[in-house]
């Protein structure tokens, strides 16, 4: 098992030795967790004591609701695009070639490709909750942590399904990823990150289910903020498990298509 | 005899982009340019060869294809007894690829933390890793300057860290894109004396590689092909290129210095072109022999018009000469056929 992990742990190594070695860029992606923290701060304290029904299944504050809302929506950016983004940037520095010339499998480059990504967005995630807790008075002393991770793990496979599409869409066609696009624009409009779903009208709200975002973004803030038992959130979970399971072996089955057209037109390493 | 490499009517095709007229015009028609056209060449265990070739010629395309790094659209390919096409996997297991794009590396880790990404890729355990990277930066004397980062590495370093990287598996067979293309002469020479010494003769392995440098291909290759327009033109040692390519065999003949109206007697006799003067007054002529005029009977006609024949001895074709021949010949499909 750990000798399995070594190969992912390698693509991890090397991303942060290499973000590391940008120290002021590596610092000021802290300083800007905390401001745009800052931000959403100043925006609760607008709504001050207003009672707003619709958050009130999430605990009636909203500073709570956006902090996990925004600190879990970088999911949605980095499944999205950490993909398509490394495969595209190791187009433009040269260094796919080398990789796919190795004995490691594609799907394997792509999911360790990606990962660093992952572990910086949830090194994010735990700097904005320990900032809100230690700083902006956030209250999670009932949280349900090991279902909130069970549906972060969920969320960051289904959400990386679409991804490996978008990869796909930029191996094919090296620029234009129409899912992504309207992917990304969705699950912002739709998916509950600054506000509820429950704001809309019925046929919409209905919309937003079929987007995993939607589901992870609930059952994150009920389980963090509500402390939901893993039964009462099993309804998000089985939604994330059925996502996971229709879109991860699809998308490694374009991608897979993807990388052959590449290597059949020979633009494996064009962009 | 043991192959480690065959191809079978190894053809590859791009397509070209379409204007957007055309796309309009003929939405359904496919343009495309044939980069490999039906490729046979067989490489020997344990040889060093050259792919030579004028730029677009296709030799990138043969190796990345051999790499599995493309498709064919037509033929296939054995490397190590396997299929390219079919046992991917496997043929990555037998190649070692020097890629010859010095961005290959990640510019900002060492040289060293970068072989060890890649040998983790090429599935060597943590303590083989580590012997394996001490080692292949002693052979590509890299061993002082494996803590620093490749972005303070010259190009020359670059490229024999790519060597190194090419060698982390211990393949059977290293293929080489144009390995010396941006190194100066004393670095590419001592490169070139490195992978015939280090690698061939004490590592047994197997060397591929392509160039558009004559010198070069002269100096390192055991056997040599000629590809031009994605055909192969001529393929095997330089020695059997230069007899199968030319029947016509040429004679530089020394004369004495000539009686006055010699050399206007002779023309009209047998061919012959005056190459100089030589010091005492003699004369040197080149003479091409053929089936027509043998080289017995060229000196019987020198001396049969009052001629001293000093020495006779044969002239050798040169490589840039072979090469320029066979591609010069692009249209009459004139080329030699070795293994």
């Amino acid at each position: 098992m750990l000798y399995q992990l070594r190969k992912p742990l390698a693509f991890v190594i090397r991303d942060f030795g290499d973000a590391a070695s940008y120290k002021l860029s590596f610092l000021m992606q802290f300083a800007g967790i905390f401001f745009s923290m800052l931000t959403f701060f100043f925006l609760s304290r607008l709504f001050g004591g207003v009672v707003v029904p619709y958050l009130q299944p999430y605990g009636g504050d909203y500073f709570s609701f956006v902090l996990i809302g925004i600190a879990f929506s970088g999911y949605i950016g980095v499944a999205q695009h950490s993909i398509a983004g490394t495969i595209s940037s190791a187009q433009e520095m040269g260094t796919l070639e080398a990789l796919m010339v190795t004995q490691t499998g594609i799907p394997t480059i792509l999911f360790s490709s990606s990962l660093s990504s992952f572990v910086w967005t949830t090194l994010r995630v735990l700097v904005y909750l320990i900032l809100g807790v230690a700083v902006f008075g956030l209250d999670m002393g009932e949280a349900n942590i090991p279902a909130a991770a069970l549906i972060l793990l969920l969320s960051i496979t289904s959400l990386g399904g679409f991804g490996i599409i978008s990869a796909s869409f930029i191996m094919a066609f090296k620029k234009g990823d129409p899912l992504g696009w309207v992917f990304s624009g969705l699950s912002g409009f739709l998916g509950g990150v600054i506000y509820p779903i429950e704001v809309f009208p019925g046929w919409l709200q209905k919309c937003s289910y079929l987007l995993p975002i939607t589901h992870s973004l609930k059952g994150m803030r009920l389980a963090l903020l509500q402390g939901y038992s893993t039964e009462a959130l099993l309804p998000y979970i089985l939604a994330l498990m059925l996502f996971t399971a229709v879109m991860l072996p699809l998308s490694l089955f374009l991608f897979q298509k993807a990388v052959k057209r590449a290597k059949m037109d020979g633009s494996l390493t064009q962009y | 005899m043991s192959y480690i490499i065959e191809t079978f009517n190894l053809t590859k095709k791009y397509p070209q982009i379409k204007s957007y007229q055309e796309i309009i015009i003929h939405p359904f028609q496919k343009r495309e340019i044939t980069a490999l056209d039906g490729i046979n060449i067989r490489v020997k265990r344990g040889e060093v060869f050259g792919l030579l070739g004028p730029n677009g010629a296709g030799k990138t395309t043969l190796i990345k294809t051999l790499c599995t790094l493309l498709l064919p659209n037509e033929g296939t390919a054995l490397v190590n007894g396997y299929d390219i096409v079919r046992e991917e996997q496997e043929v990555k297991e037998s190649i070692g690829y020097v890629v010859n794009d010095e961005r290959s590396f990640y510019w900002r880790l060492t040289g060293k933390q970068n072989l060890e990404f890649f040998a983790i890729l090429n599935n060597l355990g943590p303590n083989r890793a580590q012997r394996r990277i001490e080692e292949v930066l002693r052979l590509v004397g890299l061993e002082t300057n494996g803590d620093k980062r490749v972005k303070d590495y010259s190009t020359g370093m670059k490229q024999k860290l790519a060597i190194a990287r090419g060698m982390l598996s211990d393949p059977e067979v290293l293929f080489l894109d144009e390995p010396t293309r941006s190194l100066d002469p004393m670095i590419a020479s001592s490169l070139r004396e490195f992978i015939r010494r280090s690698i061939v003769e004490e590592g047994g392995k197997t060397v591929f590689l392509s160039t558009h440098n004559l010198a070069e291909a002269e100096d390192l290759c055991d056997r040599l092909a000629i590809i031009d327009r994605g055909e192969i033109k001529a393929c095997g040692t330089l020695e059997e290129m230069k007899a199968l390519l030319d029947k016509r065999k040429r004679y530089l003949i020394e004369l004495e210095k000539p009686a006055r109206g010699f050399i206007e007697g002779l023309k009209g006799v047998f061919p012959f072109m005056v190459k100089g003067t030589l010091p005492g007054g003699g004369i040197a002529i080149e003479v091409t022999v053929d089936e027509r005029w043998r080289v017995s009977q060229v000196i019987e006609a020198i001396v049969g018009h009052g001629g001293k024949v000093v020495t006779c001895s044969p002239m050798g074709r040169t490589l840039e000469e072979i090469f320029s021949r066979v591609t010069s010949n692009r249209s009459s499909g004139e080329g030699v056929e070795g293994e």
